[in-house]
């Protein structure tokens, strides 16, 4: 199997912070794999590294091959990115969310009536973003960062604004990738489960477990020194 | 490069045509201004210094306005979304210019007639007075855009900005401000060496900051 996502000892300082604490993590090619840990732990950190947002301090980081921090626009045309923050344009209406997304990663645009559908926004295409509730931008977000079919999609917190309903419509849209590599940062340990094979646990900037996600809450629990009556 | 900058540019100003927020600020402020001026420096020198006090009155609406263009998306939490894209941190800087150039012209537009009406003033070389102002506008915003993303991060940003700008900035504030005076009085010969000074600085400026502009966009 090919290795998509290679981290060597990676470490992450933020002055005298260190975020992560020699980090290490071999993602295979089709793998889902979910990150999982308390409020600052690093997952977030570490998935802005991957994505190339964010620079290691120093430790060895690759993907597809390359360092993503190293500008490269096949190495970000393979990514797609979702998190807790949108990053969609209020002034802009649904559809022009996405064309401005689909220029920007030489995506087909004819494919933004299909994905604004399959995300149940087709009808509120021409609505300015600043209308939506926050479940209706997230939505949003998950189809900006899919309009370039990306082989690897980065979830950090993807389903955080969502009611029931649109967090198993959103894992159930996801889960139709079968083919791309996941990387899915939450704290729902069931969204793991639901999604992902694999579970790495961090704490403290450290990978203290890799298990399967059907292991990953009693492992969880027991790390946390949690008991659940 | 390609044409993804324009895409940068068009966006922006299409948000800020639909927003308001910096343009009708930009205008308002240089307005606003102007009217001051035109209340405290007497009409006897107006002709004289008139000239300093426009090329004033754009120095502190760029120092207001040209920055929003990347505030805006820290503040919006898009610039990672622009950060993530295939396009070189180079061409968003590109875009951010244009978009910021398009303000400059529009604040121009509306401000140069309204002051040289309210100044009386009388321009020996009135083509070569626009030349010479779109020209250091021109020059100040390849400089103020180039400095905003280091300072965007910063709680301080809008006080920073004028601050690690000024000694930047100064070899075309000068420049500029000599040449209009040239234009203003009619009195144009040696008027290349100031121009040639505002270009060499716009392209040094433009080369550095598309040279660091990677390493500036990621943290």
């Amino acid at each position: 199997m090919v290795e998509e996502i290679v981290l060597e000892n990676v470490v992450k300082s933020f002055g005298r912070i260190r975020a992560l604490d020699g980090v290490s993590l071999r993602v295979e090619k089709g793998e889902k794999v979910a990150i999982l840990g308390p409020n600052g732990a690093g997952k977030t950190t570490l998935v802005r590294i991957i994505s190339g947002q964010t620079r290691a301090t120093s430790g060895k980081v690759e993907v597809m091959g390359k360092n993503p921090s190293t500008f490269s626009r096949e190495l970000r045309r393979s990514m797609g990115f979702v998190s807790h923050n949108p990053m969609l344009y209020d002034e802009l209406t649904a559809y022009e969310n996405l064309k401005f997304y689909a220029k920007l990663y030489d995506a087909d645009e004819s494919r933004i009536p299909e994905l604004l559908k399959k995300v149940k926004l087709y009808e509120r295409r021409h609505s300015r973003v600043k209308t939506f509730s926050r479940g209706m931008k997230q939505r949003l977000a998950i189809a900006r960062a899919l309009i370039h079919n990306p082989e690897i999609l980065i979830l950090d917190e993807p389903t955080s604004g969502l009611d029931v309903e649109g967090r198993l419509e959103l894992l159930n849209y996801l889960k139709a990738f079968e083919d791309r590599t996941i990387l899915l940062t939450t704290h729902n340990m069931w969204e793991a489960e639901k999604l992902c094979e694999r579970a790495v646990i961090l704490m403290k900037g450290r990978v203290v477990k890799e298990c399967s996600t059907r292991e990953a809450e009693r492992t969880y629990l027991e790390l946390c020194g949690l008991e659940f009556d | 490069m390609g044409v993804k900058f324009l895409e940068i540019a068009w966006k922006d100003i299409v948000v800020e045509f639909r927003s308001k927020s910096t343009i009708s600020l930009m205008v308002l402020f240089s307005l606003v201004t102007s009217m001051l001026f035109s209340i405290t420096v007497p009409v006897a020198y107006a002709q004289s210094i008139g000239a300093s006090l426009l090329w004033l009155i754009f120095i502190f609406v760029g120092m207001l306005g040209y920055a929003r263009a990347f505030v805006r998306e820290v503040e919006l939490e898009t610039l990672d979304g622009l950060r993530l894209a295939p396009v070189h941190p180079a061409s968003i800087l590109a875009g951010k210019m244009v978009y910021n150039l398009v303000l400059m012209l529009l604040t121009e537009a509306v401000v140069l007639p309204v002051f040289i009406g309210v100044f009386n003033m009388s321009i020996a070389r009135p083509l070569l007075f626009l030349g010479i102002i779109t020209l250091g506008n021109a020059a100040f915003v390849t400089a103020m855009s180039s400095l905003a993303i280091l300072v965007i991060k910063s709680r301080s940003k809008e006080l920073l900005l004028p601050v690690i700008a000024f000694p930047v900035i100064f070899p075309v504030v000068s420049s500029t401000v000599f040449a209009l005076n040239m234009a203003v009085s009619g009195k144009v010969q040696g008027i290349e060496g100031p121009v040639k000074m505002i270009v060499s600085f716009a392209v040094i400026i433009l080369a550095i900051a598309f040279l660091t502009s990677e390493y500036v966009f990621t943290d």
